[in-house]
């Protein structure tokens, strides 16, 4: 665990002897793996000792076919060809591509080529295997998928598996042990539960643990102890019943959550969509309608394949209705211009890289505009007022490609801000940032709402759909299943679980808890029932340790 | 066109010829279509390969989208070479009579054109019919066992892989830079759209460039060069047909290129 640039990374690839036998650097101290030095023992025998999986599922893909992805490996081993045969067969079997051999690694979904990453690895018989934020940049699917094929590795094959990654909740459920680091240096190593324990260090440094943990954290801060730290819903269950009881039967738990109306003009509208991809006839949205007001702050969440990016692009006018309707900020997209459809719509690409090209942060941001042939002091007071909003301000020379991940995101915001847009469109701004972050963007986001934009966001962060959208549209199977204020589509468990959307890990505690404790049944932040829990067990048991402060 | 270097599976004799002998004929196929001077026997290359094409049960669709692409170009060569060809019998007297010769259309300048859109049809189908009947990994082992060394060849075949990736990056980029008004890809003034290019070239390169960086880590984790002579799980051994078709190919195209040189 630990922050971008902590040396996660850099320490799994140690471990193969990418460092630095392939990447250059100055080492001192050893790595011992088998009790081999990595900086002598060779790549090809290192290969056979550690596997590694990389956080993009795209750049590690080469080969023309499933089979010979996973048939690299052993082949470049020099083993003979009826062992590939037979390693290939098992790779793939145990990962659960049996059947795919024929297809192009690329067509595949992210979950199963991380799936199929991970199969090209254990061809080569390895007994350790590294998953380098192999998780991140996948929908929850994928990340169970890639999951359970690593702890069967771990329990069937007694593999040895290390994870980089931040996703507190999966580590409680499933590791044995945690090394944090911070800055390049070990600052904690122990069981999840002594670490996740350890309030201070998460105090310290912005890695986050479970929200079951944070909220026996705020308990321990207001004084309520309770006997064994929970880092699991069912744990933090146990906790809550410890600290206020049984309740009282008949008791139904807080009110249905109201539905909510704006009064404002129409910002979004889109109207019976259908949309059909040719030539193979993918029909991607069937009869999607939704109206967002302007000043809404809106989620889109959904599975890959749900239909999320298709609409995006028919918002943005980059795809054309099959059939319906999709008017934005007042324009029909069907015969906008997308250039025209810029100045209304702000969108911020997932992954940054792919539009930054200036040499400098100003000039970056000033292109927009300039394309638009707005004046340069208005546009110098753009620059300055978006940079203000992002928290770059002062960084106008900077060179964005060489800035940190986080700060290219904001580089990226600030360029769409800077049109002046009344509508701002983020296409899973979070994917591949740290805690740190992913709340930066979505305080961004929040403060563009405040400015009066609508602000929607595609996102697979279910933690920050609950703190960040007020309102929330689930679609499935290209069609919207759900689209309510965010506590009533948390609230709707089977509904959700259907789209493959798991809520965080305090709304889930908040539904395990039995009804009659009168406690929130969607909590949607640990601060939430933090306070419910705290007066319940105030009524229940008046101040254990009253005038301690 | 990513198209054009994609595999349609199949097993017909062409898709099960070994790829060596594919390298081979494609190499001879396309040398003697350079030197032959005779209408028939490049009539004969054409319909040689039309016939695999055919035989290869490919996509009767695909065959024309090529020729649709094709046959205008051909077209355009044809009447240019027609008119400027330098001849003796007169079959249309020009026009605009501009000076000795030029202009006018001779017998011999249609034959020239009917020669050279042969030959140039012949080859460049060629190439697709070799591509879209063998695997990319069999390419590039067939490249290794004609004497390759096999990280060449595979950066090569690596190379080709990364043809469809680049094109859904280019197409998200544009897209991207489309959203911030970028409006002079498809129409504009030269000046402008080249002013266009660094929004599009830059993010590009540098996402390439990091890209392969993290291949290079992939491909050497996978212990990609660690021994000098790899194995392959999947060999390709000659068999009859195999040398039957080489056999011919190599009479063949001797013999053309004997007789073109004799002539």
């Amino acid at each position: 665990m630990g922050e971008n640039g902590a040396g996660k990374s850099t320490l799994c690839q140690m471990t193969n002897g990418i460092i630095p036998n392939s990447i250059g650097g100055k080492l001192a101290g050893k790595v011992l793996v088998h009790g081999l030095d990595t900086q002598e023992a060779g790549i090809s025998v290192l290969a056979t000792k550690v596997g590694i999986v990389l956080e993009d599922p795209e750049t590690q893909l080469f080969a023309s076919s499933v089979l010979s992805e996973v048939a690299f490996g052993p082949e470049n081993l020099s083993i003979p060809p009826a062992e590939i045969q037979e390693r290939v067969a098992w790779a793939l079997e145990t990962v659960r591509l049996k059947g795919y051999e024929d297809r192009l690694p690329t067509s595949l979904s992210g979950g199963q080529k991380q799936r199929l990453a991970i199969a090209a690895n254990i061809a080569m018989r390895p007994d350790i295997l590294v998953l380098d934020e192999a998780t991140s940049q996948l929908d929850p699917v994928g990340v169970e998928e890639v999951l359970s094929v690593a702890r069967e590795l771990n329990q069937k094959y007694g593999m040895t598996v290390i994870m980089a990654t931040d996703a507190s909740e999966m580590i409680a459920r499933h590791m044995d042990r945690v090394v944090v680091l911070n800055e390049g240096r070990l600052v904690a190593d122990g069981t999840p539960r002594e670490i996740f324990s350890n309030l201070n260090l998460f105090k310290k440094i912005m890695i986050r643990s479970p929200q079951v943990s944070q909220l026996a954290g705020r308990m321990q801060d207001e004084g309520r102890p309770f006997t064994s730290f929970p880092i699991t819903v069912e744990e933090g269950k146990q906790v809550i019943i410890q600290m206020v009881g049984n309740g009282h039967p008949g008791s139904t738990g807080s009110k249905q959550p109201e539905r909510y109306t704006i009064d404002a003009p129409t910002s979004i509208l889109v109207d019976n969509l259908d949309y059909i991809y040719q030539p193979l006839n993918v029909h991607a949205v069937k009869g999607v309608s939704f109206e967002i007001k302007k000043g809404e702050f809106v989620a889109l969440i959904g599975q890959n394949g749900s239909g999320k990016t298709t609409i995006l692009k028919n918002l943005l006018g980059l795809l054309r209705p099959t059939s319906g309707k999709v008017l934005v900020a007042g324009k029909d997209t069907n015969v906008t211009a997308v250039a025209e459809m810029a100045q209304h719509v702000g969108f911020v690409l997932q992954n940054p890289d792919q539009q930054l090209f200036a040499q400098t942060v100003a000039e970056e941001v000033s292109y927009g505009p300039k394309n638009l042939g707005v004046s340069p002091e208005v546009i110098e007071e753009r620059i300055e007022k978006a940079l203000q909003v992002v928290g770059l301000e002062g960084r106008l020379d900077e060179f964005p490609p060489a800035m940190p991940k986080g700060d290219r995101a904001k580089v990226v915001i600030a360029s769409a801000l800077a049109l002046d847009p009344e509508i701002i469109i983020l296409d899973e701004p979070t994917t591949g940032q740290d805690y740190r972050g992913c709340h930066q963007i979505m305080q961004i986001a929040k403060a563009m709402h405040e400015q009066g934009r609508t602000v929607l966001f595609v996102t697979h962060h279910m933690a920050l759909v609950a703190e960040y959208a007020r309102r929330v549209i689930v679609l499935s199977g290209g069609k919207v299943i759900l689209d309510d204020v965010t506590e009533a589509v948390f609230s709707k468990r089977e509904v959700v679980r259907q789209a493959y959307i798991i809520p965080p890990q305090i709304t889930e505690l908040g539904q395990a808890l039995p009804p009659e404790l009168g406690l929130p049944r969607t909590p949607l932040t640990v601060e939430t029932i933090c306070q419910a829990v705290l007066q319940k067990a105030l009524e229940t048991h008046p101040q254990p340790e009253f005038g301690r402060n | 066109m990513s198209s054009l270097i994609s595999y349609y599976p199949g097993n017909t004799m062409f898709h099960r010829l070994d790829p060596r002998v594919k390298i081979i004929f494609m190499l001879m196929f396309c040398t003697a279509v350079l030197l032959i001077n005779d209408i028939g026997i490049a009539a004969m290359f054409f319909a040689v390969v039309v016939a695999l094409w055919f035989s290869a049960r490919l996509p009767v669709k695909l065959f024309w989208s090529f020729m649709k692409v094709l046959l205008p170009i051909a077209a355009f060569l044809f009447v240019i070479q027609a008119i400027f060809y330098p001849g003796e019998t007169p079959l249309i007297k020009p026009l605009i009579p501009i000076g000795k010769g030029i202009g006018q259309v001779t017998l011999e300048g249609i034959l020239f054109s009917v020669l050279l859109t042969l030959r140039l049809m012949a080859m460049i189908i060629m190439l697709p019919l070799i591509s879209f009947t063998t695997p990319v990994q069999n390419f590039a082992l067939g490249m290794v066992k004609i004497g390759l060394p096999y990280t060449l060849a595979y950066t090569m075949t690596t190379a080709l892989n990364l043809v469809p990736l680049l094109q859904t990056e280019t197409q998200v980029i544009v897209d991207a830079q489309k959203l911030r008004a970028m409006q002079t890809f498809e129409k504009g003034k030269l000046g402008e759209k080249l002013r266009a290019y660094p929004a599009l070239v830059t993010p590009l390169v540098i996402g390439s460039m990091r890209r392969a960086q993290l291949m290079a880590v992939a491909m050497d984790s996978r212990a990609f060069g660690a021994t000098k002579k790899r194995t392959y799980m999947e060999d390709i051994t000659m068999d009859a047909v195999d040398w039957i078709f080489l056999a011919a190919t190599i009479i063949f195209s001797i013999g053309i290129v004997y007789l073109s040189v004799k002539l």
